[in-house]
């Protein structure tokens, strides 16, 4: 993988090659509480009812029986009917797929652009420095959901920009960590080492120190993931969200209200896949955290 | 001493306490986040039209808790006359008859201003209702004169307290300008008080009122958009009267609590399906014609409950004077329709847009409507907005499908004029509520409009209904009353049997009392 101009035989690392004793530690790490193991099972378990909706959910979620409507849990629709006689487990089924969906998205996007923005801005300092950090404490000014709120409500409701909506409210957080680690990063001797050996800026940037704070950013997206999710359900949920007959979280919360003192179940079973969701990637953000840990006991 | 002084520590407690029971607050739960405006001449929502009935009066009104025609009585005119062909009115104004905050007395130049600014375009909702006016004038003080250019069918109608018949003062239109639109000042029994945007407003008792103070001090008539929210308000005892979520399953759920009683009144409401003929693909009759059989309309009925929904037999209300059944699709079916856009050149099927208010007892009507058409391989993207952007947005011609629900003085006339007359369509410096753009029955209904003889005058309606189902202009779905909850311990002071405003009428015999 090294340049072949160079003389060099091998890349200075910061990261030392993995030892079969450090794996090892690593995963006692941090499956000693065993919360992450079980953060990863319950993520696990919704990402594969969003993948598989079609196999596993019972009925059409948006085939109307209005015969069947408000139906409370039973044999046939376990979790009951919503007021169009629609089954509610079905809809929550499918309604995985467009939270976790515009969840997962949406964080990708923040980690690839705010991480590139936070190295960038890190890494140079002086003016660039002080400009990107200065406009991105200005957007982390705003609070996420009403920031959220403003640019759905500007761009109109839909799948497309409730991603970009919460992509731009959850970028901040990448573009500080990656900044202030990286700042942190480039005064090692490894990065002086690439700079001796005539490395380029992009080069040592995200060749190297990229790596070297990946684990940091790794347990930051797992724990936005989270949040990202969770501000689709609220979006959602004061109607900002994907237009009907779209199951999602939020907007299945929602609709449930209308009709909340004939059948609470339509509102508490989507806000229990909610609650799983957020329980489980806030698990694996901690669990991985113990795990990446240089402060944590061995 | 002490003695003395714990009696008149009880006296004053009990002189507190009578008042206080006395002193009747009447609280209103609305299901809408917001209102729009006071102004009687504007006001078309259905969260805005209840609260003209408690603020303003007509020249004559219906009786409270009646939408019939023929029971119209006096109201700020004592008296009326009218000359042999029709065209000129006369009306005797009561004396002695009082503005709100002090806007001074009720002249005949307040009823000359009121009727104008009703038939102007930029004042008034309502204006296309009085296209036949030509002069109204004051001939003193206390009379008015109005003076037509054709006859109308039911000019005590127009004059009514009911959308442009609403009397306002002509001092404070001018002088409060734009504020006028959240202070109007009327001469009924309450006035605006306080408003607080996206919470309430309160209504003030009258104690000028012409027809005796109010029994009670004050309404507040509270915004709560959530049907759940409103219902544990009204349980609890917060709310006194609520607007109901419209389906029958609301109503037997309230009905069965203690001390709470649903009143399910007329009019009904007309929901008509409006296709936008200036866009395509609904420019093609065979396209309207395929989705009109992909509708099924009696689907509705039972979603909603017979209780409180009837089938539609018109692009009118059957309530109307002048309604004449028309050969609608009864039974939806999706293949036919399917076949139908296919010949008409739409194999894949079609998309339209339909720009929808979040208002939840038209949302799920609108996502009924959406499931059928889908089955007919027609996708229809609801954008949903609030409710007073929907109804801004529709009026701007924005939407190719408008869901609209209405009902309007009971004569063929107003229904037909306001959303199927030539001169109504949306977009146009006259427009009202014509979306579909509907332009085949213009003649008919202005003919109809000034024909003397009523059996010719019955049958140019029917001839513009038919000519309007043919065109497919509208698919009407179903027709909805209304239902109002309220507690045992309210007291209207009449008999509700219907709700011209499409809320109860609260007036000085209102009575709310402690349980």
């Amino acid at each position: 993988m090294s340049a072949p101009d160079l003389p060099l035989p091998v890349e200075p690392e910061a990261v030392p090659a993995p030892r079969p004793g450090r794996l090892r530690a690593l995963y006692q790490r941090a499956t000693r509480s065993g919360a992450l193991l079980v953060g990863l099972a319950m993520v696990s378990v919704m990402i594969l009812c969003a993948i598989f909706a079609p196999l596993i959910a019972p009925h059409d979620p948006y085939a109307q029986s209005i015969l069947h409507k408000l139906q409370g849990p039973g044999p046939v629709y376990w979790l009951g009917t919503d007021q169009f006689g629609r089954d509610v487990l079905s809809r929550i089924i499918y309604g995985a797929r467009i939270s976790l969906f515009v969840g997962f998205v949406s964080t990708a996007l923040a980690v690839v652009i705010g991480v590139a923005i936070g190295i960038v801005s890190g890494y140079f300092g002086g003016r660039v420095d002080r400009l990107i950090s200065g406009a991105n404490d200005g957007l982390m000014s705003f609070p996420q959901i009403i920031m959220g709120i403003v640019i759905v409500a500007l761009l109109g409701p839909s799948i497309h920009n409730l991603i970009l909506a919460i992509t731009i409210t959850a970028i901040p957080a990448f573009v500080r960590i990656a900044r202030g680690s990286t700042i942190a990063m480039k005064e090692r001797d490894f990065v002086d080492a690439c700079r001796a050996l005539g490395f380029g800026n992009g080069r040592i940037m995200f060749r190297h120190i990229l790596p070297n704070i990946a684990d940091e950013i790794t347990v930051l997206a797992s724990l936005w993931m989270a949040t990202a999710i969770r501000t689709e359900a609220t979006l959602s949920f004061i109607g900002l969200g994907a237009p009907p007959p779209i199951a999602t979280w939020g907007g299945l919360v929602r609709d449930g209200f209308d009709n909340l003192l004939d059948s609470p179940g339509l509102s508490i079973f989507p806000s229990i896949a909610i609650l799983i969701v957020m329980i489980g990637l806030n698990l694996v953000g901690d669990g991985l955290r113990d795990a990446t840990d240089p402060r944590a006991p061995t | 001493m002490r003695h003395l002084l714990l009696a008149s520590t009880m006296a004053i407690t009990v002189a507190l306490a009578v008042p206080a029971s006395a002193e009747g607050v009447l609280s209103v739960g609305m299901a809408a986040p917001d209102i729009g405006q006071v102004d009687p001449h504007k006001a078309t929502t259905t969260q805005d039209k209840p609260m003209t009935g408690w603020l303003f009066n007509g020249l004559v009104r219906f009786p409270p808790g009646s939408d019939d025609l023929g029971a119209l009585e006096p109201d700020l005119a004592e008296s009326w006359e009218k000359s042999d062909d029709g065209l000129e009115w006369t009306f005797h104004l009561r004396e002695g008859v009082k503005f709100h905050h002090g806007y001074g007395e009720l002249t005949a130049e307040d009823v000359v201003f009121s009727l104008n600014r009703a038939a102007n375009p930029d004042t008034s909702s309502f204006s296309g209702d009085y296209a036949a006016f030509e002069k109204v004038e004051a001939l003193d003080d206390k009379t008015v004169k109005i003076t037509l250019s054709a006859p109308v069918p039911s000019l005590l109608g127009l004059v009514a307290n009911y959308h442009g018949g609403n009397i306002v003062s002509k001092k404070a239109v001018e002088e409060l300008g734009a504020d006028f639109t959240l202070k109007a000042v009327g001469t009924g029994p309450f006035m605006v008080g306080e408003y607080s945007p996206q919470e309430s407003i309160t209504f003030d008792a009258n104690p000028d009122y012409f027809r005796g103070k109010p029994k009670l001090d004050q309404i507040v008539y509270r915004f709560i958009p959530s049907d759940s929210a409103r219902d544990l308000a009204m349980q609890s005892g917060e709310l006194d009267v609520v607007y109901g979520r419209q389906d029958q399953q609301w109503i037997e759920r309230v009905s069965a609590m203690d001390g709470v009683s649903v009143d399910v009144v007329r009019p009904a409401e007309l929901q008509n399906i409006h296709f936008n003929m200036s866009m395509p693909p609904l420019d093609d009759i065979a396209v309207r014609k395929a989705i009109a059989t992909a509708i099924d309309r009696q689907q509705f009925v039972d979603f909603l409950g017979d209780a409180i929904a009837k089938p539609a037999q018109s692009i009118i209300p059957a309530g109307n004077l002048g309604f004449a059944p028309q050969d609608l699709v009864e039974k939806g079916d999706p293949a036919k329709a399917k076949q139908m856009l296919a010949d008409a050149g739409y194999p894949d099927g079609i998309t339209l847009k339909m720009i929808q208010t979040s208002l939840p007892s038209m949302l799920s009507v609108a996502q009924v409507l959406q499931a059928q058409l889908a089955e007919a391989g027609i996708t229809l993207d609801l954008e949903v907005v609030d409710h007073q952007t929907f109804h801004a947005n529709i009026r701007k011609d924005l939407s190719q499908v408008v869901y609209y629900s209405a009902a309007r003085f009971p004569v063929a006339d107003v229904y037909l004029t306001q959303f199927f007359h030539p001169r109504s369509i949306v977009g146009t410096p006259t427009a009202a509520t014509n979306f579909s753009h509907c332009d085949v029955a213009g003649d008919e209904i202005d003919a109809a409009r000034v024909e003397q003889n009523a059996q010719k005058q019955l049958e140019l309606w029917k001839t513009a209904q038919q000519k309007i189902v043919d065109e497919v202009c509208a698919v009407p779905l179903h027709e909805q009353l209304i239902a109002w909850a309220k507690r045992d311990n309210v007291d209207y002071g009449y008999d509700l049997k219907a709700a011209m405003h499409l809320g109860p009428i609260i007036n000085e015999n209102t009575t709310v009392s402690d349980e």
